[in-house]
């Protein structure tokens, strides 16, 4: 008993192995092996056209890989649809945000909170059932700041909100695996603190990955930090690692487009 | 309590108008112009709900009306017309044509779940090519001359002595569809329609089957638009090919743009102005064979004048009335509360 539940500990929650994606002749990402552990926050940097959310996409089957597998809790879901890897506990965000602007906030949570249960289809509302979902989008709403503006469009929140919102919605499956697509950009400084309070709030035992450019984000929230350029992980390590490390100065101060270096 | 608003008023009031209708006007005008809107506006109803909820503009509506009408066409009669001539009761009729409708729509929708924009709305214009030319191909079920005789159910009696009961069975079942889909939309089922219709791409990724609700969706307009093909067979007592053709198909959605692509009550709103303008342009000896170049153009200005159609124009006035002109959300990005970390 205690072997097995030490050997899941063991078992990284999400492991990619020679993950690649063309797009045409462009190779967005190559040959990438990531590890993420159970209850890791893991940070992804690299500079624009590095091939983070394309690997983001890759992971949660919004594009398919051309070469590679993704196992997800043990299993290998390389081939399985978007949705299928939602019902498994993956729950992502997007860079520029996706929420359902002509809905309320609170049917934006309500749709978030029913997508990985049954039910869909249902063509007659139950006060039960549905008043426990819509409970469920309340805490949801309060727990990202949110609970305020429970019944208003969504497409009348700040853009600050919105990034909120869509930590709600990613969060209300009750994921084992949230991914977040550089849920800070466009914020201000006390927007990106508030964000930075609410991940660092997150239960521990998600696990978190997070695309993100602002190192003062990132490196707070991460433990674990992994660097991209031009498709390829090029370093991999701790915050004060990354920091220290030559590379990532060169690339994000610039240098690494100069080849005086 | 609910509150009295101006579209509650204009809507109760013109329900009670047309409750009353048999009694203030003439029976031509119940029986030729009332009843057709009725069931023209359930049809276009069928498409406004899968335009403005599902995002997905179908020019198969007519197609789907079209089958279940051949069906109830060949279901009921007996003997002396094309078809199969089954000689089933009506009411039997109505299930057969209605579940054959409802399940060739559901093909037909899932066929075309995968597109969108103008790629769906070319495969359901071959939908609709399809039904036109094979009844009028296959002779078995129909051929060019149609369906003749189609009886109505006992109760209704024969449409021509009785036109005040098909009238009003085409009422409540215009009300039923009306709160039906005014319904539906709440639903979990026409929520999850609403974030298909707005983000395909997110809904699939909180866990989603996109394109299954899609044709989902298509089913449930196509038991719709089968009502109202329902309706018209017992009404013509006659169905053909030309019932289903190019014409027809572009006439509903030329009342649903007319009525308002985005509010239900378009579709009846359009229908009535649509049976209007072809009856008493009938009657202008100038205007009558050019019918479709006046419905053109009167389609013409509304697209230009209010791209929500009559209901778009209602809407407009009322807020210049109120002065409650809706402005784009202008809000600035405002600093975040403290969150609570509920976790």
């Amino acid at each position: 008993m205690t072997d097995v539940s030490k050997a899941e500990i063991a078992e990284p929650i999400l492991r990619l192995r020679g993950i690649g994606r063309r797009f045409g002749g462009l190779h967005a990402v190559r040959d990438v092996d990531l590890d993420v552990a159970h209850g890791e926050r893991r940070a992804i940097l690299g500079p624009n056209g590095a091939g983070k959310t394309t690997l983001f996409n890759v992971i949660s089957g919004d594009v398919g890989p051309s070469s590679g597998t993704i196992d997800f809790l043990g299993e290998d879901v390389s081939v399985l649809p978007p949705r299928a890897r939602a019902k498994l506990g993956m729950g992502r965000t997007y860079q520029k945000s996706r929420s359902f602007l002509g809905m309320t906030v609170e049917d934006n949570l309500y749709l978030a909170v029913l997508g990985t249960r049954s039910g869909h289809f249902r063509p007659i509302s139950l006060r039960k059932r549905d008043g426990e979902m819509r409970d469920r989008a309340r805490e949801l709403a309060d727990a990202v700041g949110l609970g305020g503006r429970f019944g208003e469009l969504v497409g009348s929140l700040s853009h600050g909100e919105q990034r909120q919102l869509e930590v709600g919605m990613a969060r209300a499956s009750n994921p084992h695996l949230m991914m977040l697509d550089e849920p800070a950009s466009g914020l201000s400084r006390g927007e990106r603190v508030a964000l930075t309070e609410l991940l660092l709030s997150l239960d521990p035992a998600i696990t978190l990955i997070l695309i993100e450019h602002d190192m003062d984000v990132a490196l707070r929230v991460a433990d674990r930090v992994t660097m991209m350029h031009d498709g390829r992980v090029i370093v991999e390590g701790t915050p004060d690692e990354i920091r220290a490390n030559q590379t990532v100065h060169d690339l994000y101060l610039g240098r690494g487009n100069h080849s005086d270096v | 309590m609910t509150r009295i608003t101006p579209d509650r008023v204009v809507g109760i009031g013109a329900l009670v108008l047309a409750v009353i209708a048999p009694f203030i006007v003439s029976s031509y005008w119940v029986g030729a112009l009332l009843t057709q809107m009725l069931f023209l506006g359930i049809v276009a109803a069928s498409l406004i709900f899968l335009s403005a909820y599902g995002g997905m503009i179908s020019l198969a509506q007519v197609a789907v009306y079209g089958i279940a009408g051949f069906v109830v066409g060949n279901a009921t009669t007996n003997g002396n017309t094309k078809g199969l001539n089954l000689g089933w009761n009506p009411w039997w009729g109505v299930i057969a044509g209605i579940a054959i409708a409802v399940g060739v729509g559901l093909l037909f929708g899932a066929l075309a779940s995968r597109s969108v924009g103008i790629y769906f709305l070319m495969i359901t214009l071959t939908y609709s090519v399809i039904a036109n030319l094979t009844f009028g191909q296959v002779t078995d079920v129909s051929g060019f001359g149609g369906i003749s005789g189609i009886p109505a159910p006992g109760a209704i009696g024969r449409v021509e002595a009785h036109q005040n009961r098909l009238y009003y069975v085409a009422l409540v079942a215009a009300f039923l569809v009306y709160l039906l889909l005014r319904y539906v939309a709440r639903t979990p089922f026409g929520l999850t329609l609403q974030g298909v219709r707005d983000d395909p791409i997110r809904m699939a990724s909180l866990g989603y089957n996109v394109n299954l609700h899609r044709t989902i969706a298509f089913g449930f307009a196509s038991f719709v638009a089968s009502i109202g093909g329902v309706l018209f067979v017992w009404w013509n007592g006659h169905i053909d090919p030309a019932s289903i053709d190019l014409g027809a198909t572009i006439d509903v959605l030329v009342i649903a743009v007319i009525g308002g692509l985005y509010r239900l009550e378009g579709a009846w709103v359009g229908a009535l102005f649509f049976v209007i303008v072809n009856n008493y342009s009938q009657q202008i000896s100038f205007i009558g064979p050019r019918f479709h170049t006046l419905i053109g153009a009167i389609f013409l200005l509304i697209v230009l004048v209010s791209p929500g159609g009559l209901v778009g124009l209602w809407e407009r006035a009322l807020e210049l009335a109120s002065g409650t002109h809706k402005e784009p959300s202008d809000r600035t990005p405002i600093e975040v509360g403290p969150v609570e970390s509920h976790v």
